[in-house]
Order: structure tokens, then C-alpha cells, then sequence
């Protein structure tokens, strides 16, 4: 209890304590996020679902051989679309956790000023988005090559393939802040999850559906979060489908998914500063 | 130093905290009374700055809670106990709360021996008891040594054991010289811990005052007056002013008039008194004559909703 290096007056307070500041609350968002076990299965779910996705079509291109069996490119670029949901429900639930529990009244006690507790949440999840991204692209690149062989596998050096590789990081950086930012408005888990799942998943199928009543389906297709966000994460598929919806470039795709996280973040962090906790 | 000055909470046309203005002066154990939904876990977000004032304003130590830049050095806070994430461990928690303030992990311990958590402090808080829990909130409150603590309504739910230590923990605490301000809604708790009392009911503040003086002025004194012609003294009584009450067949009781006045009264008429009893009003009645135009669910709407 007794510390020696403290000054003995009475007024001076015994406990070393500091000011808030930007770093120290994501020092605190970091202890939150690794001391919850959900972040490790997250981290291992994701992974597994990446590694899965890359064996199965590794697997496939054996069964198929030739053109119309799955290729390199594809083995390490479709494990983003079974990652995101995992990384989505990520992102909703280090926020709405807090809202469930109480916990987040402990939290805008602390750091009353509440935006650095979102910004620091931001910059966890969507660092170990990125992360689980690249990890998860390596691991299936390793995963898979002993099945595609040399030939098979994706080339390194072709920039493409090494857009795949930094390209899933980043998609899915932006899923998890996606998620973040919905679960910060919707502060419930259940309602986060439904929405930002229906945004990701089912909106570009409801469009396609669309496309029959109306042109105006075809054009906005490749704007959709979805479709726009994962050209970045995924092989080249341009000119597929020469009369269907012209898929934008990655680069480009990502730039309006990134709009849409953006406007949505900024929603969130207005309502987090007027809301009642 | 909590100062609130005409501080208003509405939810669409219902007003939680309407227009309170109060002082919570520095060194006291301030005891905030009122029956539930009176206002008082509202005023108290509203002075952490968790729930924002429609109108109206609150400064701890002269400033907003969230113009400071190390506000759990201001104020510890428990407002209530299971404002924790249940899947974390107790010590996770708290060292979570630390690091926003650059607390180093000595102090987390610290905290953890003064509450008597070290047993279960690596346990998940989804298992906690309601005691445990409470012991946790006031743990987390006690982080920053902050001079001041708002504790909303500690003792609530707790089994005998709890309510004595957090009894004793707030006594210990307040022997420390900080500032306690203090939630219940039950009077004989707020008589066991506060010095100062602030009674609360349907937002608005009652009476204010040290403790002793606040209860005096709600004991509504009465005396009981026992007397074979008790019809013409109740009458004799009410001319006067009082308030009498028919027990029982020959058994009154008096409002407003002392037993020396009734005494006189009825020895002037020549009537006989068998007995003259000045009667004190519990705590307990003290706070339900206060608070008895203020409670938002009268006994009577409860039964009228029952057979509806």
C-alpha cells in the first residue's frame, strides 16, 4: 500500500494517474479485445475459413482439370467472402458487446469524450482485419499449393496476385469497420448482424434479381458496398459476362466501398456523441 | 464539489429530473433519497455525463465531468453493477478501465485487495454474484483515488453480509475525507451513512438539508389522547385547527397541536383525559409523509390497474 516515491502531501493524490489521451485508450481497447475469448475465435474462425475455401477449390481444380476447373488466383481470392462475415460480426460486436452489458457506461465514464473510444476501436479492427486478410491469403497460398502445384499456383511476381494478397487485408479492414460503425448505430448484436450480413450478402443477389424490371439495377449493381468493396480482394473478372453489369476496377471499387464505411462511420460518431449511454 | 444548477431530464413528454438545482459539498456523505423512479440514477448519468441535461447544467469541482482531462481522478463512479462486460475477467476489467488514465497495474491490485475480490478477480464477471458485482463497481469507482464518489443505490439487492460491507466500505471511505454522494430509496439505509440528506421524488428536489433536520421537519409529530368523551374533544380539537384521527372507540390521535396544548384545551372544558401520549413518527413514516405527494404509483392507480 505504502510507496515511497510518492510526494507525502496530503492533497497530492497517492495514485499516479494521467490524463486521457488517444494512445492510453487504445491501450485500454487493446486489453478489451484480447481479453474477450470471442476475438480468438473470431481470429481462428476467419482463418479456418480462408484455408477451407482454398484446400476446396485446390481440391477441385484436381477433380477438373483444364479451363473450366478453378484456377490459382481464385484458391487464394474467395476465401474473403466467407472471412468478411466472420470479421463483420467482428466488428459489430466489439461495440455492441459493450451496449448489451453495460459495459459501454464504464467505458464513456472513463473516456467521457467518447470518440476516442470509437477511434480506437477503429484502428483495432481494422488493423486485425487487415492482418487476418494477408495471414489468411499466405496461409491459403501455403495451403493449397502442394494441391494446384507450380503450375497451378497463383504467380507471386504477377501483380494481380500480389493485389489479392494486400487487396484481402484491406477489404476486409473495411468489413470490420463497416461493422463497427453499424453496430455503433444499431447498438443492438442481433440487429447489427442482420443488417450488415443482409448489406454484404443478399443486397447484390436482390439486385440481380431486380435487373430483369429495370436497367437502372444493371448500372448501380457494381456501386453496391458489396460488389464495389470485394473487386479489390478478388481475381480479375472483367468482360465475363459481356451484356451483364461492368464490374469497376479494384482500385476504384474499394475507393466506393470505403465511401460508404465513411458515411456510415461519420453517422455512427454523431450519434455515439448525442446518444444517452 | 457537485454542483447542479436547474438540471431537467425529459424522454418525450415525461420529465425524469425536472429543473433540480442542489449542491453536494465537498467532505460530506451526501445521501440522495427518493422512492424508485423519483430521478435519482438519471441526475447521477447526468453528472457523469453519461445521459445529456434536456436543460440545465452540472459541474464536478467547477468544471463539466467531461471537460476533464483525467475525470476518474475527479469522480469514481458506481452506477451499477453490472456495467461490466460479462465475458471479461474482473482484473481484465479493471485494468481496461486503468490504462485510459495511464494507472499503473499496482494500483488495479490495490483496488482488488480493498474490495475483497483477489479470489475471484480472474474469474469471468458473467459469474459473479450481485454482491460481487457491486464490490467490482466500487472497485473500478475507487481506480483513479478520486476525491469524490457516486455511488447510485450500492446496497440494492444485496444479501445482509453485502449491504454491511458496503456499508462499512462507505463509512471508510467518507473517514478518508472524500465526498460520497449516495442513492437509495430507503430511508433507515440513508439514516446508517449519510450526514447530509437530498430527498428526490418525481424529479423534483423536496427538502435539502443535514441529516438530523431534515428528519425533524418531516416527523410529523402526533399524540395520542385517550378519553371517555372523546367526540366533544375531537370536535373541540378540530376547531383548533388540528387534525385528529379515531383510533378506536375512545382513542385519538392529534396532528398539530402539542400535548400541552390539548391538555389545557381539554382541562378548560373540564374534560377528562386518561391519556396524553406525544407519539414520534418513525423514520420510515418521516419519509413517506416527504415523499408522499411525489411517488409516481400511488398504492390506490395499482389497485384500481389490477381490476381493470
Amino acid at each position: 500500500m505504502t510507496t515511497h516515491t510518492a510526494d507525502p502531501t496530503d492533497a497530492a493524490p497517492r495514485v499516479a494517474v494521467k490524463p486521457v489521451s488517444f494512445t492510453r485508450v487504445l491501450h485500454s481497447e487493446w486489453i478489451k479485445l484480447w481479453s474477450l475469448r470471442s476475438t480468438y475465435w473470431t481470429v481462428l474462425a476467419t482463418l479456418a475459413a480462408m484455408v477451407l475455401i482454398a484446400v476446396m477449390l485446390g481440391v477441385a481444380s484436381m477433380v477438373e482439370e483444364g479451363a473450366a476447373g478453378p484456377d490459382g488466383q481464385m484458391a487464394i481470392g474467395m476465401g474473403y467472402s466467407f472471412a468478411q462475415v466472420v470479421v463483420a460480426v467482428l466488428g459489430v460486436l466489439t461495440i455492441t458487446g459493450e451496449y448489451t452489458t453495460g459495459m459501454i457506461r464504464s467505458t464513456f465514464a472513463a473516456v467521457p469524450t467518447r470518440l476516442p473510444a470509437l477511434a480506437a476501436k477503429a484502428v483495432l479492427v481494422a488493423g486485425v482485419g487487415f492482418l487476418l486478410g494477408v495471414v489468411g491469403v499466405t496461409l491459403s497460398y501455403v495451403a493449397s499449393y502442394p494441391l494446384l502445384g507450380f503450375d497451378g499456383a497463383a504467380s507471386l511476381s504477377d501483380p494481380e496476385v500480389q493485389r489479392i494478397f494486400w487487396g484481402s487485408g484491406l477489404y476486409l479492414a473495411g468489413v470490420g469497420l463497416f461493422g463497427l460503425a453499424i453496430g455503433a448505430i444499431i447498438r443492438h448484436t442481433a440487429g447489427a448482424v442482420t443488417l450488415i450480413l443482409g448489406v454484404l450478402l443478399m443486397l447484390s443477389t436482390m439486385w440481380q434479381l431486380l435487373m430483369m424490371t429495370s436497367d437502372w439495377f444493371t448500372k448501380s449493381y457494381p456501386y453496391l458496398p458489396s460488389t464495389a468493396g470485394e473487386r479489390i480482394a478478388s481475381p480479375d473478372v472483367s468482360g465475363v459476362v459481356a451484356d451483364g453489369p461492368q464490374a469497376l476496377a479494384p482500385w476504384t471499387g474499394f475507393g466506393v466501398f470505403m465511401i460508404y464505411v465513411a458515411i456510415t462511420f461519420l453517422a455512427a460518431a454523431v450519434l455515439l456523441r448525442r446518444r444517452d449511454a | 464539489m457537485i454542483e447542479a444548477r436547474e438540471l431537467t431530464k425529459r424522454y418525450g413528454d415525461k420529465t425524469a429530473v425536472d429543473g433540480v438545482s442542489f449542491e453536494v459539498m465537498p467532505g460530506t456523505v451526501t445521501g440522495f433519497l427518493g422512492p424508485n423512479g423519483a430521478g435519482k440514477s438519471t441526475t447521477m448519468r447526468m453528472i457523469v455525463g453519461l445521459d445529456r441535461p434536456t436543460a440545465g447544467a452540472v459541474t464536478v469541482n467547477g468544471k463539466p465531468y467531461a471537460a476533464h482531462g483525467a475525470p476518474l481522478r475527479e469522480v469514481g463512479v458506481l452506477l451499477d453493477a453490472k456495467a461490466v462486460h460479462t465475458g471479461r475477467s474482473a482484473y481484465q476489467h479493471l485494468r481496461a478501465m486503468a490504462a485510459t488514465h495511464g494507472i499503473p497495474t499496482r494500483r488495479v491490485r490495490e483496488v482488488i485487495d480493498m474490495t475483497g475480490l483477489d479470489r475471484v478477480a480472474d474469474r469471468r464477471v458473467g459469474g459473479f454474484s450481485l454482491g460481487m458485482g457491486q464490490r467490482l463497481g466500487i472497485a473500478a469507482a475507487l481506480l483513479g483515488d478520486p476525491q469524490t464518489l457516486i455511488l447510485d443505490e450500492p446496497v440494492n439487492g444485496l444479501d445482509p453480509e453485502g449491504v454491511k460491507w458496503v456499508r462499512t466500505m462507505v463509512r471508510h471511505l467518507a473517514g478518508e475525507g472524500r465526498t460520497v454522494f449516495i442513492s437509495s430509496h430507503l430511508m433507515s439505509e440513508m439514516a446508517q451513512t449519510a450526514d447530509h440528506l437530498l430527498v428526490i421524488g418525481r424529479g423534483r428536489i423536496i427538502t435539502a438539508g443535514p441529516l438530523e433536520e431534515v428528519i425533524a421537519t418531516a416527523r410529523q409529530a402526533t399524540v395520542r389522547v385517550v378519553t371517555p368523551r372523546s367526540g366533544e374533544l375531537a370536535e373541540l380539537l378540530t376547531d383548533r385547527g388540528a387534525t385528529v384521527t379515531t383510533v378506536a372507540p375512545g382513542q385519538l390521535e392529534v396532528a398539530e397541536l402539542t400535548s400541552a396544548e390539548i391538555g389545557d384545551l381539554a382541562a378548560d372544558r373540564g374534560l377528562p383525559l386518561h391519556e396524553l401520549t406525544p407519539l414520534s413518527a418513525s423514520l420510515e413514516d418521516a419519509y413517506l409523509s416527504l415523499t408522499r405527494d411525489e411517488v409516481e404509483y400511488r398504492s390506490e392507480t395499482m389497485t384500481q390497474g389490477a381490476s381493470r
